[in-house]
C-alpha cells in the first residue's frame, strides 16, 4: 500500500539530533510492574513445585489426566475432577538445540530444550524444559529423563525450581 | 475441583510478579519545538495567529482548529495572563500530604486565545480568586532547557496597570 510512496511526511530524527540537542525532548520512564494472578490451577502447580512435586489434573469423563493443571477441560468443556500427583519423570516427545540466547547472542554450548511427556499423564501430556547432563549428540526422542530440582531453600514456586532434566540411565 | 474451588491456603496464592522495561522520549514537534526554543533563549511566549479567524494559538499550533488553514504568522504573547481557572493540591502523586499545598492554574495569557496549565506561587490558596492577574516567572537563562519547567511558576502582579 505504501510501495508507490517515495516521501513520507514529518520530520525524521536521528539519535545524533537528540545527543547534540538540535530538538527538545523529555523522556519518560513509566513503572510498568505487573502481578499476575496465577490463578487456582497454576497457583497449586507452583506450589507444589516449590515442595518438589509435579502436579496434573484428570477429567473423568474423558479419562484423560494433564500438566499442567487448568480448572477447565478443554475436550468437554467441564470442570477438572481431581488432583493428581504425578511423578518427576518423563520421555523426550521432542527437542532442540540451541545455539542463540533470548536475545539472539551466540552462545557455543548449545541449550537443550525439550518437550517431556511427564510420567502419569494420560494420554502422554508435555511440558516445556531443558535437558542436561547430557552431550547434545546423546539425546534422543524417547529418552526416559528425571527432574533435577534446585535444593528446596532456593525454590521460589516456579517452573526453574526444576533446574532441567537428566537422563535416567545416568542416575 | 469445580468453578466454585476457592483458594483457601495462603501459600497457593500466587501471583507473578514483573516488570517491562520501557523508555519514551517525546518531542515537542516543529511548532512546540520554536516555542520552547523562544522560553529557553529569550525567557517570552510564542503563539501563532490566524488572521481570518482572528484567533491566537498559545500554546502554538501549526494548523487553525477552526479554519484547518496552515499558520506561519508568528507573534510574540505577553508573559502576563489571567487565572482561568485553579486547584489546590494537598497530595503528591503517590497521594502522600504535601508540606505546603500546591496551585495548578490554567492561566489565559493576555493577548491571546489560548493558555498555560502551571503552578502559581508568591501566593497562598486563599488568596488565589478566578480572574487574578499573574506573570511567568522563568527561571535564569542558564538554568533553562527548553521544557515548559523554565517557568518557575506564575505569580500575581502587584497592580493590575503595573507587573514587573
Amino acid at each position: 500500500m505504501t510501495a508507490g510512496i517515495k516521501e513520507f511526511p514529518g520530520t525524521s530524527l536521528k539519535e545524533s539530533d537528540f545527543e547534540e540537542g538540535n530538538v527538545l525532548f523529555t523522556t519518560w520512564t513509566p513503572k510498568a510492574e505487573y502481578a499476575w494472578d496465577a490463578g487456582v490451577a497454576i497457583g497449586r502447580y507452583l506450589a507444589e513445585l516449590k515442595e518438589g512435586r509435579i502436579i496434573g489434573v484428570r477429567c473423568r469423563h474423558c479419562r484423560r489426566t494433564v500438566v499442567p493443571p487448568r480448572n477447565f477441560c478443554e475436550w468437554c468443556f467441564r470442570p477438572m475432577d481431581d488432583w493428581i500427583a504425578l511423578s518427576d519423570t518423563g520421555t523426550i516427545n521432542t527437542f532442540s538445540l540451541c545455539y542463540v540466547t533470548w536475545d539472539m547472542k551466540r552462545v557455543e554450548e548449545p541449550e537443550i530444550s525439550a518437550v517431556i511427556d511427564i510420567d502419569g499423564t494420560k494420554p502422554p501430556v508435555g511440558i516445556m524444559h531443558l535437558l542436561g547432563e547430557v552431550e547434545p549428540d546423546d539425546v534422543k526422542i524417547g529418552m526416559k529423563v528425571k527432574a533435577v530440582w534446585k535444593p528446596p531453600e532456593e525454590r521460589e514456586g516456579a517452573i526453574t525450581d526444576i533446574k532441567y532434566f537428566k537422563p535416567i540411565s545416568n542416575i | 475441583m469445580s468453578i466454585l474451588e476457592k483458594v483457601d491456603k495462603l501459600h497457593h496464592a500466587i501471583a507473578w510478579h514483573g516488570d517491562i522495561p520501557i523508555t519514551s522520549r517525546y518531542t515537542a514537534g516543529i511548532a512546540g519545538e520554536r516555542f520552547f526554543r523562544e522560553i529557553k533563549d529569550h525567557g517570552r511566549f510564542l503563539g501563532t495567529r490566524c488572521e481570518a479567524c482572528a484567533l491566537t494559538y498559545v500554546p502554538p499550533t501549526m494548523f487553525c482548529e477552526r479554519c484547518f488553514a496552515q499558520l506561519d504568522g508568528w507573534v510574540e504573547v505577553a508573559s502576563t495572563g489571567t487565572v482561568f481557572t485553579y486547584t489546590v493540591l494537598h497530595l503528591d502523586l503517590d497521594e502522600k500530604p504535601l508540606a505546603e499545598p500546591d496551585i495548578l492554574a490554567y492561566v489565559r495569557l493576555d493577548g491571546s486565545d489560548g493558555g498555560l496549565i502551571h503552578r502559581l506561587g508568591e501566593v497562598s490558596p486563599d488568596q488565589v480568586e478566578i480572574g487574578l492577574w499573574v506573570e511567568a516567572v522563568f527561571k535564569p537563562e542558564a538554568e533553562r532547557e527548553g521544557s515548559i519547567l523554565d517557568i518557575r511558576y506564575f505569580k500575581p502582579c502587584s497592580s493590575r496597570g503595573r507587573c514587573d
